[in-house]
């Protein structure tokens, strides 16, 4: 007979060899970051534009969302159906993804159609069309896509909480922009978005691929080592102060759940507690067994998941309870989020601190399993201008870190009195149970996060 | 090249107790995926009991005899794994992936949920797991723009005694109803290891292995062989139009086929089909629709092929102030066209060049690779496929894609409107 009874131990520790990432440079001066990997014939790149939505103008937010829409709309000789068919033929996968601090174009192709592929993502950077057929539909489609975005419950909820979190800074505004401030955009003013802020001066390559160094340096270079122009771009920001918590909701007629959100502002990414916060985060909503899941779903009933995050912009940060639970519980939802919040404050166990640090540091490794995944553990690091080697004192870092560190990364960056609270669900059942909490009247806001008279 | 790639070298065999096992060793990183099918989805449920098999899912991870409520999360967790199941029509798959010196311990914890979850259960288990899903099932469908699209589009493609008529995460009012006597009886007649697969891929030595399997598995004992879902092909008698009103600002339609399952004569043809209709700026549909007379916000379509039947699906997002009738016009005029003028070289070029490309990439996750296996294991009985599923598509000429076009999207279908309320 087998012991069952107890969990297998692990054999000896692991061998993993953290991929090397070796810093390059172009003739242009633009940075190449480079790791050979060589399991499979393929080749990721990822192009990193520090060229987000901060740079919009006020009055036309959404100009730098409907620029990354555009970039790959017809390039070179080729009308945007030939550039796309052009990528088809060479199965090569093209792809824009874009935020408030970048625009990031990604490629994924075989080895042997990398040259080419790597020419007609060249050809996007360098001379995009920009037709105004093209600006017209894509504007349109956004303009749709604004209108969409009123039925989606969890995209008004993460919009209204940033729009109160963030004030009056670039961070507010929903990156896709307001109907009002994209029909207030020109064609001119994407050119112009794209001369003067999508530039070789904010921009990093990042390879990762079964390829040589010097193959990487050569074909980057033939493609794109000409890329010049503007300086690099930057844009004024003062971190928004935290306030004394206040609760809001959004009226979603006969809504079947609340859709919840629970933070405030918090330290940028280069801070000097990041390590012992992402443990202490690990144990408070940071993965399936945390307190905050483990309460609102697996005690409570009252959600099928719930979580807490950081989040790291370029030039700000924030702390972010998310859950959606079923309309009755809003309130005591929110109660039991804010009892979690208080109560890590209190205590944490060393119990809990050996688990968190064994599942962040015994994971590590699968984290450079895929190409992608490879290149988006730099991309992350080059957005907040830290070192690659951060990689190779990751695992040691959260090591070193003492439970008191970790205790008091949550005094500095836990606020149960400086909440923003929002929830978007029925009126009739929603405020009620809000004011119960709270002991005050909700503020009742827009689908924009506007107070309601 | 990619022929030499997409070979896999595995072994099959079965254990005493009729569990399959396949072993899939990769040395190329460090890590161990595990992972087992279960030969039952929610094809397997009766009227009146919708949505058992995935609420059963979420049992599976409320413990067993020796691992306590969220262990499976714990222990996989702490070893700085991921895990996870899911459930579909036809099958329900657990699997983790570990760091590879800690691949014991999947063995350890999915052997004790096969043979030894009944001791752990508990009425406030189930309780909480019902009100889990009741939530999962708010968040994804009612609370969703289109959430009860998909549901009550297949409800009405297949009539109400055929088991892919009902949603996987089954009607609201059967989720409420279960008690521990179905979840008993739910696992005495389809949790057995003569009903499940289990493929073990990555770093790992496979004789320790084997003794391990052996050792955790073996003594299971085997089951009743389970029942098998019956049921006869069906065929519209005629076109319905249902419409459905939602908080929605745009309208969407829905078109739905009736084709051909999983692995069928036209089943490749038939993706290649929706490829060539609506996979990129260039294909038929999104050319025209979007691209061109932009009267669509999108549009998409797929085979959905599953074990006892297939569908063909194409659903179009309206810009505001277009009808959906002239969509559907604009839709089957195309379908016409493409029947009638065949379609080009180019065409099935591209789609094929992506499709094979798809494949490679495909083989950068080990947890996509093991479940491929037990997927081609469970619909070929040969794990080692992914070569004969791509020269399935190779093989499609532009005729086969006509003639199936032609074959199934004449025919009688579903046809949904959701509309806005008011």
């Amino acid at each position: 007979m087998i012991d069952r009874s107890t969990a297998p131990a692990p054999e000896k520790s692991l061998l993993f060899n953290l991929p090397e990432v070796k810093e390059l440079e172009l003739a242009n001066g633009i940075k190449l970051f480079f790791v050979r990997k060589e399991k499979l014939p393929i080749i990721y790149t990822d192009v990193l534009v520090l060229a987000g939505s901060k740079f919009d103008p006020q009055n036309k937010r959404g100009l730098g969302y409907l620029t990354s829409l555009l970039i790959d709309e017809g390039a070179g000789e080729y009308d945007s159906l030939q550039l796309s068919d052009e990528f088809e033929k060479l199965g090569s996968i093209f792809s824009v993804t874009s935020n408030h601090d970048l625009i990031s174009m990604t490629l994924l192709s075989m080895k042997e159609n990398f040259n080419r592929s790597l020419d007609l993502l060249s050809k996007i950077i360098l001379t995009p069309r920009f037709e105004e057929t093209d600006f017209l539909r894509e504007k349109k489609k956004v303009l749709d896509r604004i209108l969409q975005l009123k039925d989606e419950p969890s995209f008004i909820a993460s919009t209204v909480f940033e729009k109160i979190l963030f004030g009056e800074t670039f961070y507010a505004y929903p990156e896709i922009g307001y109907e009002d401030t994209v029909n207030e955009i020109s064609n001119n003013d994407v050119k112009k978005f794209y001369h003067d802020i999508f530039t070789a001066a904010n921009s990093k390559f990042i390879v990762v691929g079964n390829l040589t160094e010097e193959e990487a340096v050569e074909q980057f270079n033939k493609y794109l080592g000409g890329w010049n122009g503007s300086p690099k771009t930057s844009v004024a920001f003062e971190m928004p102060k935290r306030n004394p918590t206040k609760f809001f909701f959004v009226h979603k007629e006969n809504s079947a759940q609340s859709e919840i959100r629970v933070g405030h502002i918090a330290k940028k990414r280069d801070a000097a507690d990041y390590i012992p916060t992402r443990i202490m985060n690990t144990i408070l909503g940071g993965q399936f067994s945390s307190r905050i899941n483990h309460n609102l779903r697996e005690e409570k009933g009252f959600t099928y998941g719930a979580s807490s995050v950081y989040q790291y912009y370029q030039n700000a940060g924030s702390f972010e309870v998310s859950t959606a639970v079923n309309i009755e519980n809003t309130g005591a939802s929110v109660s039991e989020i804010i009892k979690e919040l208080e109560g890590i404050r209190k205590n944490i166990s060393p119990e809990e601190i050996e688990f968190a640090k064994s599942y962040l540091i015994k994971q590590f490794p699968s984290r450079f399993e895929t190409y992608s995944q490879v290149a988006k553990n730099i991309e992350q690091l080059l957005i907040h201008n830290l070192s690659v080697n951060e990689l190779a004192d990751y695992t040691a870092k959260i090591e070193a870190a003492s439970n008191e560190e970790i205790s008091k990364s949550a005094l500095e960056n836990v606020f149960p009195d400086e909440l923003v609270v929002v929830a978007v669900g029925d009126r009739e059942k929603v405020s009620a149970q809000l004011k119960d909490v709270s002991g005050n009247n909700a503020v009742e806001v827009d689908n924009s996060g506007n107070v309601l008279n | 090249m990619t022929k030499n790639l997409l070979k896999i070298d595995y072994e099959k065999y079965s254990l005493a107790n009729g569990l399959q096992v396949i072993l899939y060793p990769d040395q190329s990183f460090p890590l161990v995926a595990v992972n087992v099918w279960y030969r039952v989805g929610s094809a397997n449920e009766k009227p009146g009991k919708t949505g058992f098999a995935h609420l059963f899912e979420h049992m599976m991870f409320q413990g067993s005899q020796n691992i306590p409520k969220e262990g499976h999360f714990r222990y996989v967790q702490e070893a700085g794994g991921s895990l996870n199941g899911s459930t579909s029509i036809d099958r329900t798959n657990y699997f983790e992936t570990v760091p590879a010196n800690y691949f014991e311990l999947p063995l350890w914890l999915e052997s004790d949920r096969m043979g030894f979850m009944i001791p752990g259960l508990t009425q406030e288990k189930l309780d909480n797991q019902k009100d889990v899903v009741m939530n999962e099932r708010r968040q994804h469908y009612e609370n969703q723009p289109y959430g009860l699209a998909w549901e009550k589009l297949f409800s009405n493609l297949f009539s109400s005694d055929h088991p892919y008529s009902w949603p996987t995460i089954g009607w609201m009012e059967d989720i409420a109803k279960f008690d521990l006597g179905d979840v008993k009886e739910f696992f005495n007649t389809y949790y057995c290891p003569n009903n499940a697969t289990l493929v073990v891929g990555g770093n790992f030595n496979v004789p320790k292995t084997k003794d391990l399997i052996e050792k955790y598995f073996g003594s299971i004992p085997k089951g009743n062989t389970p029942p098998e879902v019956k049921t006869s092909r069906q065929y519209l008698s005629q076109t319905k139009k249902i419409i459905l009103e939602d908080n929605v600002q745009l309208s969407r339609i829905y078109l739905a086929y009736h084709t051909e399952k999983a692995f069928s004569a036209n089943d490749a043809a038939l993706d290649i089909l929706s490829d060539i209709l609506t996979s990129s700026k260039n294909a038929r549909l999104q050319k025209s629709l979007v691209f061109e007379k932009q009267i669509v916000q999108d549009i998409s379509s797929f085979q959905y092929s599953a074990k006892l039947d297939g569908s063909f699906i194409i659903v179009s997002t309206a810009k505001p102030g277009i009808e959906l009738e002239v969509i559907k016009k604009e839709i089957e005029d195309e379908i016409t066209n493409l029947i009638s003028n065949g379609i080009t070289d180019d065409e099935l070029m591209r789609a094929k060049n992506s499709l094979k490309s798809s494949y490679i990439y495909s083989l950068q996750k080990l947890d996509l690779i093991v479940d491929h296996l037990n997927h081609y294991n469970y619909f070929l009985n040969e794990p080692d496929s992914f070569v004969f599923d791509l020269s399935r598509y190779e093989n499609v000429t532009k005729e086969e894609v006509v003639e199936a076009a032609k074959k199934y999207l004449l025919n009688h279908h579903v046809e949904l409107n959701v509309i806005p309320k008011n």
